[in-house]
């Protein structure tokens, strides 16, 4: 009984002893030295997608060594996408627990939204970070996620933008508006189509956008009035296209792994990506053929930004903010947007560098097989707000499947 | 005799903490969720989850479709287990293994080989193509997505046919189906009397609840019917996960509601069959002793 009761005041002394330590930094109010000093040793638990081998030795040959090397920083990444990461926070929440399994998730507007939502990201952060000056927080692609603006509870860390992608062989001259694509789908039955996740909303966003008169009509906070009356015109226009998309529109691909199968297949002649790089990457990868192109069709399409941001309850903050600093720093950013490494677009104002890396990044190597980020950018629509895609993901459903 | 017993006490309770505790724990947290007890979007208890779930013909048609896969898949897969099973009567220890290599493949790889198979643009298609059958790839039937769900059964088959061939086998071993066909033959029996009266009632009588708990693992699949099914019918899985992880977090509750329905149903189900099969032991025994 005595040997319990020395080994239960050892583990509560224990206890305390780091409940203390942890309190003695108060990383709201340290400067960046104190943090880099905090950081020192850390493990950093990132949780990322990790379905692109590409972005994966990006992490682990470029990134790791470099925070290891510098910090002494032990970035271990675990696989996880939004819904995973909202579960994942959700649950620790739900379980009170005080010390997340996560320090820094890798996010886009739909999860920073249902992250928001259950007040599970820590902020605000970003300003703290050296190298967030060099980012222009005033771009509305940057600056606000999904209509809402980041208030530095995630930091920007790439900008991509959607892309059609066909096959050059198949398709001489690609559909560039609504009408003209109705024409082609007409013409060739079987051959278009979108998935039913992510990727295939965020076209369907777009042609709502386009319907509703184009940039900025639907900016702002939800509009149900708007909502009903647009949507009503998009399910018109996609029930006028469905007799003649992939399977009659009876089913759509679950998601865009699939659909970039039935394209390399030579079964659909259309496959399409939310990263601008995706088709020079795929066709490096001999996923795609060399027929491949990516082109943005004149009703534009989505450009939104992925960021990075702490949970509210991550027990390394410090190492975390330091980590994330690494990943907007100048050379990392330039590396990440070579597109024989990743070709992921830069959050950095190139107004903001040094001359000698505004040059570097000017002179920076393009993809070949996708138009120049600067042409499409031209076309480039604004997420709108997360509620959109939530009621368009639930009218998909009733007007379009069931 | 009194340690052997404290021991066997143990290894029960070993047995209820790794098994009845964690499925119990996961089916009351997913019974407070449903009910908006627990969870941080939920604001208190709240019968509206439940409500629109057993009005909504979602979740019936959803139960329905994946009854439906699994009785055709079953069905279909004792036609061949029992087939097979029947063909190789004799252990064999090569065969066997052979049996087993299906059983290693995750479900997602067995899905992935289906699609591989009979999509448009699939190997099926393009061999039929080569050889004439069809003037173009694309008019290859889609047995892929469809709705009645064609590479679902496939798939689902190729997993459970090694299974249970391995089950018959051994049973026909262990029920000493040779010797009593043996006897059988000597009182005169033709080779489709011993079949149909006595080899395959015994081999699907000695294997019938393990074809029921077959039934509702086959319901229950996520991966093949994710990759192959259709949007609409969905399986049960595939809608829960769904309602569990898109875009908005107050499906949640509804995702928890589906979860717990689909095992009550499940649990009634497996007791009446239960108490069925106590019922016919006990008629079956007060009649030997008649």
């Amino acid at each position: 009984m005595k040997k319990l009761f020395c080994s239960l005041f050892i583990v509560l002394f224990f206890a305390c002893g780091k409940e203390k330590k942890e309190n003695a930094f108060d990383i709201a109010e340290a400067s960046w030295k104190e943090i880099t000093a905090e950081a020192k040793g850390k493990t950093v638990n990132l949780m990322m997608w990790t379905g692109d081998p590409k972005i994966n030795a990006y992490i682990n040959t470029y990134l790791k060594p470099r925070v290891k090397e510098k910090y002494n920083i032990d970035l271990m990444v675990s696989s996880g996408q939004g819904n995973t990461i909202v579960q994942t926070l959700m649950t620790e929440i739900q379980a009170s627990k005080t010390e997340s399994d996560l320090d820094l998730v890798w996010i886009n507007g739909e999860t920073f939204y249902q992250l928001q939502q259950i007040n599970g990201l820590y902020g605000p952060w970003t300003s703290k970070l050296p190298n967030a000056t060099y980012i222009d927080f005033d771009n509305t692609f940057i600056g606000i996620d999904f209509q809402q603006p980041v208030e530095g509870y995630e930091l920007p860390w790439g900008n991509v933008q959607m892309t059609l992608i066909y096959d050059s062989d198949k398709v001489k001259k690609p559909p560039m508006t609504r009408s003209e694509l109705l024409d082609f789908v007409r013409e060739n039955p079987g051959t278009f189509t979108w998935d039913n996740h992510f990727t295939g909303l965020t076209f369907l966003k777009a042609l709502l956008i386009d319907i509703a008169g184009g940039k900025e009509s639907l900016n702002g906070d939800f509009n149900e009035e708007k909502y009903k009356k647009y949507s009503a015109e998009l399910w018109a226009y996609l029930k006028a296209l469905k007799p003649y998309l992939w399977k009659k529109g009876e089913v759509f691909p679950e998601a865009v792994a699939p659909m970039h199968q039935l394209f390399a297949s030579g079964e659909l002649w259309f496959t399409m990506s939310n990263n601008d790089a995706e088709v020079d990457n795929k066709i490096a990868e001999g996923i795609f053929s060399a027929s491949a192109r990516a082109y943005v069709p004149d009703y534009g399409t989505i450009q939104n930004s992925h960021y990075m941001g702490i949970p509210q309850i991550a027990p390394n903050k410090a190492a975390a903010m330091v980590v994330a600093n690494e990943m907007i720093s100048i050379e990392a950013q330039f590396h990440k947007q070579d597109p024989t490494v990743w070709g992921d677009g830069t959050v950095l104002d190139l107004k903001k560098l040094p001359n000698t890396w505004q040059k570097k990044f000017e002179e920076q190597p393009t993809r070949k097989y996708a138009p120049k980020r600067s042409e499409i950018s031209k076309k480039a629509l604004q997420e709108i707000d997360p509620e959109y895609m939530i009621r368009l993901a639930e009218d998909f459903r009733k007007n379009m499947i069931e | 005799m009194k340690q052997t017993r404290q021991i066997a006490i143990l290894y029960k309770v070993i047995f209820v903490c790794l098994t009845v505790v964690p499925v119990m724990a996961g089916l009351i947290y997913a019974l407070l969720y449903s009910f908006g007890i627990i969870g941080i979007m939920n604001n208190g208890f709240t019968g509206k989850y439940w409500i629109a779930v057993l009005l909504s013909d979602m979740f019936w048609v959803s139960l329905g479709y994946s009854l439906y896969i699994a009785l055709v898949s079953i069905t279909i897969s004792l036609v061949f287990a029992l087939s097979i099973s029947l063909f190789i009567k004799k252990r064999n220890i090569t065969i066997s293994y052979l049996f087993y290599i299906p059983l290693c493949f995750p479900a997602v790889v067995m899905a992935f080989y289906s699609f591989q198979l009979w999509s448009k643009s699939g190997w099926i298609s393009r061999i039929i193509y080569q050889i004439g059958g069809i003037k173009e790839i694309s008019s290859f039937p889609d047995l892929t997505n469809d709705t009645l769900g064609f590479s679902i059964v496939f798939t689902s088959v190729l997993m459970i046919v090694p299974f249970f061939t391995i089950l018959f086998s051994n049973l026909y071993h262990s029920e000493k189906l040779h010797e009593l066909k043996k006897v059988a033959q000597n009182l005169g029996a033709s080779s489709f009397q011993i079949l149909i009266k006595i080899t395959i009632p015994v081999l699907l009588k000695r294997s019938w609840f393990t074809i029921c708990l077959f039934i509702i693992f086959v319901m229950s699949s996520y991966e093949i019917p994710l990759l192959l099914g259709k949007q609409n019918p969905q399986m049960i899985s595939v809608l829960t996960m769904q309602k569990l992880q898109r875009f908005n977090l107050n499906d949640i509750p509804q995702a928890y509601t589906i979860a717990s329905l689909y095992v009550m149903i499940t649990i009634f189900v497996l007791t009446l069959l239960s108490i069925g099969g106590i019922k016919k032991r006990f008629i079956t025994k007060r009649r030997a002793y008649a």
